[in-house]
């Protein structure tokens, strides 16, 4: 299938990165603003692709180099004509002191995306709130919370381990409005 | 003290350094430890990578501290803080006992 690099939506292109990892035996899970892009339908559109893998960065460069990728600085990925770039974070797989547990995958005409749960998408959005004020982090757990079927008792429970009650009740008051 | 488990001595200065401020600059730590700027920054762009610390810039100086998302971070403090006591006091108070309330723009001193 022919790819139209210029014009790529993010999930089509997390689906194409998905899949050229599978390809090469490697697992990496889409974590961070892409999955909000993903779970908003794009209302709020992320610029970048935030992987957790496991692989060594040879690994991943040798990979992405089939899709024309090239290593910029230490673990960014750009493409020419790609309006995104990739980045591998450094794992583990958590949020806040927990590992994630469940993962949600979708199938698009590319491939299959292996991407953070609705719920645990807010809860990282909610850690840069609760940790760095972020405001525009709020905004974005608000419009997945608003945009898909979450479980508020798992959030709540973490927010308070977290020890941001107070935050939390902010994010209840706006996904209320 | 810890040099053996991270690999180099730099990353145990910068650990304690963080530990005690809560923040720092690399010309900052480079000073304090009298070390080149380019090789605390070449360990704090590490440890950034590794999401141990994070960064922010405040004008034109970018602030490091303790990755608050870091998830074993309540584990790390808890060793650098028991390592740090076993420190010399002559080397904590050279290093990290230094002033950090504010001193008002001008005075002579």
């Amino acid at each position: 299938m022919k790819i139209d690099w210029e014009k790529i939506d993010i999930k089509s292109l997390a689906a194409i990165i998905s899949k050229k990892l599978n390809e090469k035996g490697i697992d990496a899970i889409l974590v961070g603003g892409a999955c909000i892009s993903i779970y908003t339908e794009n209302k709020y559109l992320s610029g970048d692709l935030d992987f957790i893998s496991h692989a060594s960065l040879k690994q991943l460069t040798a990979a992405l180099s089939d899709l024309g990728f090239q290593r910029k600085s230490s673990r960014h990925f750009i493409r020419k004509e790609c309006p995104f770039f990739i980045e591998f974070v450094a794992p583990p797989l958590s949020i806040g002191d927990e590992p994630v547990k469940s993962i949600r995958e979708i199938k698009t005409k590319f491939g299959k995306i292996s991407l953070l749960t609705p719920t645990d998408s807010i809860k990282d959005r909610l850690a840069a709130f609760y940790h760095w004020n972020d405001p525009q982090a709020l905004e974005q757990a608000i419009m997945v919370a608003k945009a898909q079927k979450i479980d508020l008792y798992e959030i709540e429970r973490w927010s308070m381990q977290e020890g941001h009650e107070g935050k939390y009740k902010i994010f209840i008051k706006m996904i209320r409005i | 003290m810890l040099e053996g488990l991270f690999g180099n001595v730099i990353v145990e200065k910068i650990f304690f350094f963080l530990n005690t401020y809560g923040e720092g600059y690399p010309s900052g730590i480079a000073n304090t430890f009298g070390e080149p700027v380019n090789r605390i920054q070449q360990q704090l762009k590490r440890l950034e990578d590794g999401g141990i610390l994070a960064s922010r810039l405040v004008g034109k100086i970018r602030l490091y501290t303790f990755n608050p998302r870091y998830p074993f971070l309540k584990e790390l403090k808890a060793l650098i803080t028991k390592s740090y006591d076993f420190l010399p006091e002559l080397e904590k108070d050279k290093y990290y006992r230094m002033r950090t309330r504010p001193r008002r723009a001008g005075k002579p001193l």
